[in-house]
């Protein structure tokens, strides 16, 4: 009977007793049957989250159900208070010394499990929920490294469609660098042509231009060596008298 | 003498940059430099040297034939397109690229497909909190304690713990 408190105390622990289910509440409620024909049931349902109802942590809740109709709310207790009477007073049940370590033994038990049932309950599922929360941090782990992976291998094909980009590249450069020598023939063609033709105009002008000089001075030479001295006589003594002439001018003018 | 249309392709320098790994990005580099060098030059060179002015000349050079047999000669010149050695090769290049990138596609299929398959296995497991050890062992068949390697408990080796 004591296994009735145990369970009821620690509901939800360890899903992993297949038999808890089959020893506790299970046998009244018969919602599951166990053990019958094909072994496999998986998978398996999962376990109900609390025990079956009990009263005096003791009777399930179907027995006074089950009287109620006959006998009324108060008829299993009745029925219990009887039957306790009846045990003492035909001592079918003797008093002895173990009654008084029985009591005593029992009331702190109940006493212990009332008051720290419920938090040694709470530990023992964080315990669990602990456990399943590393399994779940591992599976979630996995499951986005994969996703990462397949993610990267399709952004790698996506690349493989612009890897014509690098070709290309090479492509125009090859044909940028032979259309450029091309023109680089043809103005060189044409500036060598040019500078020919320019040569010989620019020899043409600076013989014109030193024959001209040379005319010039020889006219020159030629014109000096044709004034005889007599003629220069007269054109000093001509010059002088201008000078003369202009000097006197200039005087006059300022005192006017 | 007359130029010739240049056929270049638009490229796209961002989707160039991406596809080049870590360990040849000077080479890159030095091919996307070497484009922007020939570009600037070709912009620069006109297409087609302007006109000798024959008249001009012909008038001014005192020497009697040589502007006629410059002239003559100069039309009658071919400047040689220079030869295309090289595309060739790049073209080659670019078909092997091909088959080596269908190869790459086609691999990487498969491994999408593996790992498609583990991402399901692992979508359609129960939720731990309703398995037992032995539906945990069939999930992850790494969890499977060897009870024939090891017959003492912790059935394994102790390190791992």
């Amino acid at each position: 009977m004591l296994f009735r408190v145990v369970l009821s105390a620690a509901a939800a622990a360890a899903p992993s007793l297949k038999n808890a289910a089959l020893l506790g509440p299970g046998v009244l409620q018969a919602t599951r049957i166990f053990h019958t024909g094909q072994p496999s049931l998986a998978p398996v349902p999962p376990l109900p989250e609390y025990g079956g109802k009990v009263r005096l942590g003791l009777i399930p809740e179907e027995f006074f159900q089950f009287l109620y109709p006959k006998t009324g709310v108060t008829g299993p207790y009745m029925l219990g208070t009887g039957l306790i009477l009846y045990f003492l007073s035909k001592e079918i049940y003797v008093i002895t010394p173990e009654t008084i370590t029985t009591v005593s033994t029992v009331g702190l038990l109940v006493y212990a499990i009332k008051k720290y049932g419920a938090s040694v309950a709470q530990f023992a599922d964080k315990l669990n929920e602990q456990k399943i929360a590393r399994l779940e941090e591992v599976k979630q782990a996995s499951m986005k490294y994969i996703q990462d992976a397949i993610d990267f291998e399709k952004a790698q094909q996506a690349l493989v469609q612009k890897r014509h980009y690098l070709f290309d590249v090479q492509r125009n450069n090859i044909a940028m660098a032979l259309e450029v020598t091309y023109r680089e023939r043809l103005h060189r063609v044409y500036k060598e042509v040019k500078n020919r033709l320019d040569y010989h105009i620019s020899v043409q002008n600076m013989m014109r231009r030193k024959e001209q000089e040379h005319m010039i001075n020889w006219v020159e030479k030629n014109v000096v060596q044709s004034i005889s001295t007599q003629q220069e006589k007269e054109t000093i003594a001509k010059c002088i008298q201008d000078l003369k002439l202009l000097a006197k001018k200039a005087q006059a003018q300022p005192v006017m | 003498m007359a130029g010739r249309k240049l056929a270049l392709k638009t490229i796209d320098w961002v989707a160039f940059g991406e596809i080049i790994p870590r360990n040849q990005k000077t080479i890159a580099n030095s091919l996307k430099s070497w484009n922007e060098i020939l570009t600037s030059r070709l912009a620069t060179l006109p297409e087609a040297p302007p006109a000798i002015d024959w008249a001009y000349y012909k008038a001014n050079v005192a020497k009697a034939g040589l502007v006629d047999d410059f002239e003559k000669k100069f039309n009658a010149l071919k400047i040689p397109v220079p030869e295309d050695k090289f595309t060739a090769l790049v073209d080659a290049e670019e078909k092997d690229d091909v088959k080596s990138c269908a190869e790459f596609l086609s691999l990487s299929k498969t491994r999408i497909e593996e790992y498609e398959r583990q991402l399901e296995k692992l979508r359609n497991i129960i939720p731990f909190d309703q398995m037992t050890i032995d539906d945990l062992n069939e999930a992850f068949p790494e969890t499977k304690l060897d009870n024939t390697k090891y017959p003492y408990w912790p059935h394994q080796p102790i390190e791992s713990l």
